[in-house]
């Protein structure tokens, strides 16, 4: 029997971005109908046993609401779905306590709704657990896009073994952040910005940007890692990052534009860059400002703060859901063959 | 370190923690005087509040709007109405902000831009789609705010509000101060789709969710939202994440409440606490300089509650004066 564990976020996607840049708002009932999509996928896989993590915002009273109506009208197009038992706090602690347990009761895989903030709790605490991105957040430089019907496929193939592990399954970077000696992770960016608090959160004040750490560096995502994007991209599977000195734009020889937010393209000031190696340890040359990972100020320091930053390679595992269809293709694992009486040759 | 990393200028950071220091002041003192039996009617308090009353009106003027609540204290504190009359009002005395004849729940200063609290859940909705509608009509750059609950937001004045706001591309900001319970209504029972950003977007207004403890997320956030209003952006709405320190009234028992609640988020989420463990840290305000604005407030409302106690009431014969303001 394959268990799959659900985190489902219902507050990404609110920050003060959807003011300055128009980012998208994805409502709760558009996020418990991906899951409700992503369930039909694993039942048709041959997956019975889901577990989610519990909160308070709406998905949870949708889906229960949708699997009771299913289960009235005879149907079977959903597994058994059960809930965590655990408080809900309504912060990100409840992603990481439902990743821990996750882990804990050792899950196949774990599905996440979410930007990149939610993607990055639930890497921090779900170890070798692989997980499989539904990007629902704001930036989403490190969940593919894709309809979650096919990703709810690729993760039902996977975790039945139907797609052999090789395949599957693949390796990602990850940037650790230390701030005397506390880890911190980024998945996509870890930048360096001169504010010095957390505010709001989000970065769009481009003359507060200094440095910038990408793990991968993807020309067509948007966000912070969409500058070192447009200068020099880095793939998620190659080895190494890149490294980004930013300035003021006033100041600097070289801007680019780029999309750091939703809709929200920037004159970037670029200094210089330069490609970095893995477990190399990095120290920010800005004494005093915030660290924003993921597109998300973080965690302020100051002068007294030890900071430091290093890539490191093969430092989690998500599904390949390309690579999962295009396995299922090749293989035949989705045909069936039609009872004797209605076969016919298919040109 | 002399350098100044906040969005604020240390006069600005001073007066913010000014007015939040203030509040708080004035709601614990507030509760230990209701519970002598000396103020009359109902209080509702604010106190754990502060960082959103305070992060939004540092970024208006007294011609820009507000429409309160039934906890208002902290509002009218927040857009510079008098501490000493809103006491007055609160013990019903004759010098208060309404003459003594609204008590807590109507404190208003039209001269401060306060239109008042309002004792009927979601009623200050409309009335800030009026005042962004003669702002705009003025050309003056103002804004309305109308200030909501978890619990009033599910009134329909305030959903039809933000249908009229977005289709007059008002200048008018809701914010929803969720603190997460309705009365004793925890939202988890009572709101179906726990998100304020999803009901914006369903009458097509943005909507941002910050966390209303923290002064700077709601100061950026807020300052970003009213800076649109005021160029002619149009409505948005504010959600803040709050927690409030006492009851719903004063002398609600909180059966409703979790066991050491009340304990963990005063030690833990005291927005006044993590605002001055900020600012000293990165060395921008001394230690003694808060300790300075602690002894102010203190004096302020020792002062202000001398004054209400001794202050007369309203005499019978204005019995029927005041009943109707003109404006």
């Amino acid at each position: 029997m394959h268990r799959v564990g659900i985190i489902a976020n219902p507050v990404s996607a609110r920050d003060i971005r959807r003011v300055i840049a128009n980012a998208a708002a994805l409502q709760i009932s558009d996020r418990a109908n991906i899951v409700l999509r992503v369930l039909a996928c694993l039942k048709a896989c041959g997956i019975d046993d889901v577990v989610m993590m519990p909160e308070n915002g709406g998905i949870r009273g949708h889906i229960r609401r949708r699997l009771d109506c299913s289960h009235n009208r005879g149907e079977t197009e959903f597994p058994k779905v059960a809930f965590l038992d655990m408080p809900v706090t309504g912060t990100v602690l409840d992603t990481l306590r439902a990743a821990q347990l996750m882990r804990k009761e050792k899950v196949s895989a774990i599905v996440v709704l979410g930007g990149d903030g939610t993607h990055r709790a639930v890497v921090s605490a779900c170890g070798a657990v692989p997980i499989a991105g539904i990007s629902t957040g704001t930036n989403n430089a490190f969940p593919e896009h894709r309809e979650p019907t096919v990703t709810g496929l690729a993760i039902g193939l996977a975790v039945t073994g139907l797609v052999p592990p090789s395949v599957a399954y693949s390796a990602n970077k990850r940037l650790v952040v230390e701030v005397n000696g506390a880890q911190d992770i980024a998945l996509v960016d870890a930048a360096i910005v001169t504010e010095c608090y957390v505010g709001a959160r989000a970065l769009w004040r481009t003359e507060t940007f200094r440095e910038l750490l990408v793990a991968f560096a993807d020309p067509e995502a948007i966000g912070m890692s969409a500058i070192a994007g447009l200068l020099e991209p880095v793939g998620r599977g190659e080895s190494g990052g890149l490294l980004v000195e930013l300035a003021p734009e006033n100041e600097a020889e070289l801007t680019v534009q780029a999309p750091i937010a939703p809709g929200y393209i920037r004159p970037i000031g670029i200094a210089g860059w330069r490609r970095i190696g893995a477990d190399i340890r990095y120290t920010p040359a800005t004494r005093v400002g915030s660290i924003a990972l993921d597109g998300e100020r973080e965690i302020s320091f100051s002068e007294r703060d030890r900071v430091t930053i290093r890539l490191e390679e093969n430092a989690f595992r998500t599904i390949n859901v390309s690579a999962c269809m295009a396995y299922a293709a090749r293989h035949r694992l989705l045909q069936r063959a039609a009872m004797p009486e209605l076969q016919r040759s298919v040109m | 370190m002399s350098k100044n990393p906040f969005p604020l200028s240390k006069q600005d950071l001073l007066k913010a923690y000014r007015t939040m220091r203030l509040i708080r002041e004035f709601e614990e003192r507030v509760h230990n005087e209701f519970a002598k039996g000396d103020i009359p009617g109902f209080v509702h308090l604010y106190a754990g509040e502060e960082a959103s009353a305070a992060g939004i009106m540092m970024h208006l003027n007294d011609r820009d709007r507000i429409a309160s609540t039934h906890r208002g204290h902290g509002h009218c504190i927040a857009k510079g109405v008098d501490v000493r009359d809103m006491m007055s009002e609160i013990y019903g005395k004759a010098d208060g902000s309404c003459r003594g004849k609204g008590g807590s729940m109507h404190i208003a200063d039209l001269s401060k831009g306060m239109m008042g609290a309002n004792g009927i859940l979601g009623a200050g909705a409309p009335l800030a789609c009026g005042a962004a509608l003669a702002a705009r009509y003025r050309g003056d750059g103002g804004v309305g705010i109308s200030f909501v609950g978890d619990g009033a937001s599910n009134q329909g004045m305030f959903l039809e509000s933000l249908n009229l706001a977005a289709v007059w591309n008002l200048p008018a900001i809701f914010v929803v101060e969720n603190n997460g319970y309705a009365e004793s209504t925890s939202r988890n029972y009572a709101v179906a789709v726990d998100s304020y950003v999803d009901r914006a977007a369903g009458f097509g207004l943005p909507g941002v969710t910050v966390d209303g403890t923290d002064f700077f997320a709601v100061y950026e956030a807020a300052g970003e939202i009213i800076k649109r209003a005021r160029e002619g952006g149009g409505p948005a709405l504010l959600e803040c994440k709050m927690i409030r320190f006492f009851g719903h009234f004063e002398g609600d028992q909180q059966t409703y409440r979790g066991k050491g609640e009340v304990e963990d988020i005063r030690s833990n989420r005291d927005c006044i606490k993590a605002f001055v463990a900020k600012v000293i840290e990165t060395g921008v305000i001394q230690r003694a300089e808060i300790e300075g604005i602690d002894k102010e407030a203190v004096t302020l409302i020792d002062e202000a509650v001398a004054h209400a106690k001794a202050a007369p009431p309203p005499a019978a014969k204005d019995l029927m004066t005041d009943v109707y303001v003109a404006y």
